[in-house]
């Protein structure tokens, strides 16, 4: 079996989970709606409607969706130690990594789907590049899972898991953090030529992440 | 192969023993490079005696990357061997890397307050800077959470190699993107360094001084951690 046969396999297997029992997606859904309301809230909608200021608001609250469904889906490898036996399969490592940061990033495709035209409803938000958002909102998605899931990875076994994973990754994660809304808010705002920079600044933050994820973490899964 | 890997060979016993030669150098060429700092050097013509920061600031940043780029090549080098002085060398390394970051950002800021008038703004250099030394601290956070010797240093190791990826990016941000920092002065890309020769000369004093500083406390802290290893394999047997 192909190691890209093998993690799809992973990945459709947490789907299939995911799917049975949604409360890591639902968890993340209604996070993401919940801060994105607040945090309007809390710097006024007048504020929240300049595109930066959304676009940042929407990142921020898909950030740490990502954390969570991702914790959570760990925590159910956990439960009934089925990460123990695709560990010990031929290409099991690799494939748990590439296969929960492709189930992560389907998961959070539909998070930044609803919470995005949540966004656009509630903060009456205008769209001046529609296929230019599209983009930065796909790359964005992308970007998050290797370091999320990486770091999700090495805080497994610890206690303080849901301590640590937010310290450990979103430090990695401040250039995509910011990639991801410079490029919403140009597509928001109509700056074709910046919205696109920055989509190919979050398709290099991707590879580098994706590839050093694959490079190293059979060394990091216990 | 823990116990054979932790025992000191002749080499690093060597090194080990340099210590004491290391500190007296270090010491000796900081009082230099601080006499230079504060009185050979001429003033900086705009911002005057404030600019005498840099002697200290410059080197705590490059510090702070060696630093960084030996915990990636130990933390490689842990991943490759499992020799266990690599782990040794590798937390030494990000301890002291922490310390000179957060040293080039007090300072930096006490530079800032009297030339840009804040203690503190949000451009790339800055920004990319502080990431890193948080990532360096939830680095050490990590190894304190862990109790087993082995997962811990690979834990660790794994972060050593994830991490690095920011010191570049905090070096290139200055030219990347727009930014109120200073760009690059000594080693530019169109021509020699854009600074007085005294100037100049005091820098890479201060910056060797520096070095001297780091390998100190780099073999000092080594060690340590050394001997700790040692009492873990002590309560093993």
């Amino acid at each position: 079996m192909s190691a890209l046969r093998r993690a799809l396999l992973v990945a459709r297997r947490d789907l299939a989970a995911e799917r049975r029992q949604p409360d890591g997606l639902v968890a993340a859904l209604t996070f993401t709606v919940t801060l994105i309301f607040v945090e309007s809230l809390a710097v006024g909608p007048g504020e929240a409607r300049r595109p930066a200021i959304a676009a940042a608001l929407f990142w921020i609250a898909l950030l740490f969706a990502a954390i969570l469904g991702a914790t959570r889906s760990f925590e159910r490898e956990l439960e009934d130690d089925a990460i123990d036996a695709i560990v010990a399969l031929e290409g099991g490592r690799d494939a748990l990594f590439a296969g929960k940061a492709l189930a992560l990033a389907a998961s959070l495709a539909v998070v930044a789907l609803v919470g995005g035209l949540l966004s656009l409803v509630l903060l009456d938000l205008d769209v001046a590049l529609p296929l230019h958002l599209a983009l930065a909102l796909a790359l964005g998605v992308v970007a998050l899972p290797p370091v999320v899931v990486l770091d999700t990875l090495l805080a497994l076994r610890l206690r303080a898991r849901a301590l640590l994973v937010p310290i450990l990754a979103l430090p990695v994660l401040v250039p995509q953090l910011i990639a991801a809304t410079q490029g919403t808010a140009a597509a928001l705002a109509g700056d074709a030529g910046a919205s696109l920079g920055w989509s190919g600044l979050l398709v290099a933050f991707a590879l580098v992440y994706g590839v050093l994820g694959l490079t190293i973490v059979p060394a990091a899964i216990e | 192969m823990i116990e054979t890997a932790i025992r000191p060979t002749r080499d690093r016993s060597r090194a080990l023993r340099a210590r004491p030669w290391l500190g007296a150098a270090s010491l000796a060429a900081s009082a230099v490079a601080l006499g230079m700092a504060l009185v050979w050097a001429p003033p900086d013509a705009v911002q005057g005696d404030v600019q005498r920061v840099m002697y200290v600031h410059v080197p705590s940043a490059w510090l702070a990357y060696l630093a960084f780029v030996v915990v990636f090549l130990a933390s490689a080098a842990w991943l490759w061997t499992k020799a266990p002085w690599t782990d040794a060398l590798a937390v030494a390394s990000a301890e002291i890397g922490v310390l000179f970051t957060g040293l080039a950002l007090v300072l930096g800021s006490i530079w800032a307050k009297p030339t840009w008038g804040v203690w503190w703004t949000w451009e790339p250099r800055l920004i990319t800077t502080a990431a890193m030394f948080v990532m360096y601290v939830g680095y050490l956070l990590t190894r304190g959470l862990s109790t087993d010797f082995e997962r811990r240093a690979t834990r660790a190791a794994v972060l050593g190699i994830v991490f690095v990826v920011d010191v570049p990016i905090v070096h290139l941000s200055v030219l990347w993107m727009n930014s109120l920092h200073q760009l690059p002065t000594v080693l530019r890309a169109g021509g020699g360094p854009a600074m007085d020769d005294r100037m100049l000369l005091t820098l890479v004093v201060s910056v060797v001084a520096g070095t001297l500083v780091y390998a100190w406390l780099l073999l000092e802290r080594t060690a340590l951690e050394l001997a700790r290893q040692a009492r873990i394999l002590e309560a093993r047997r």
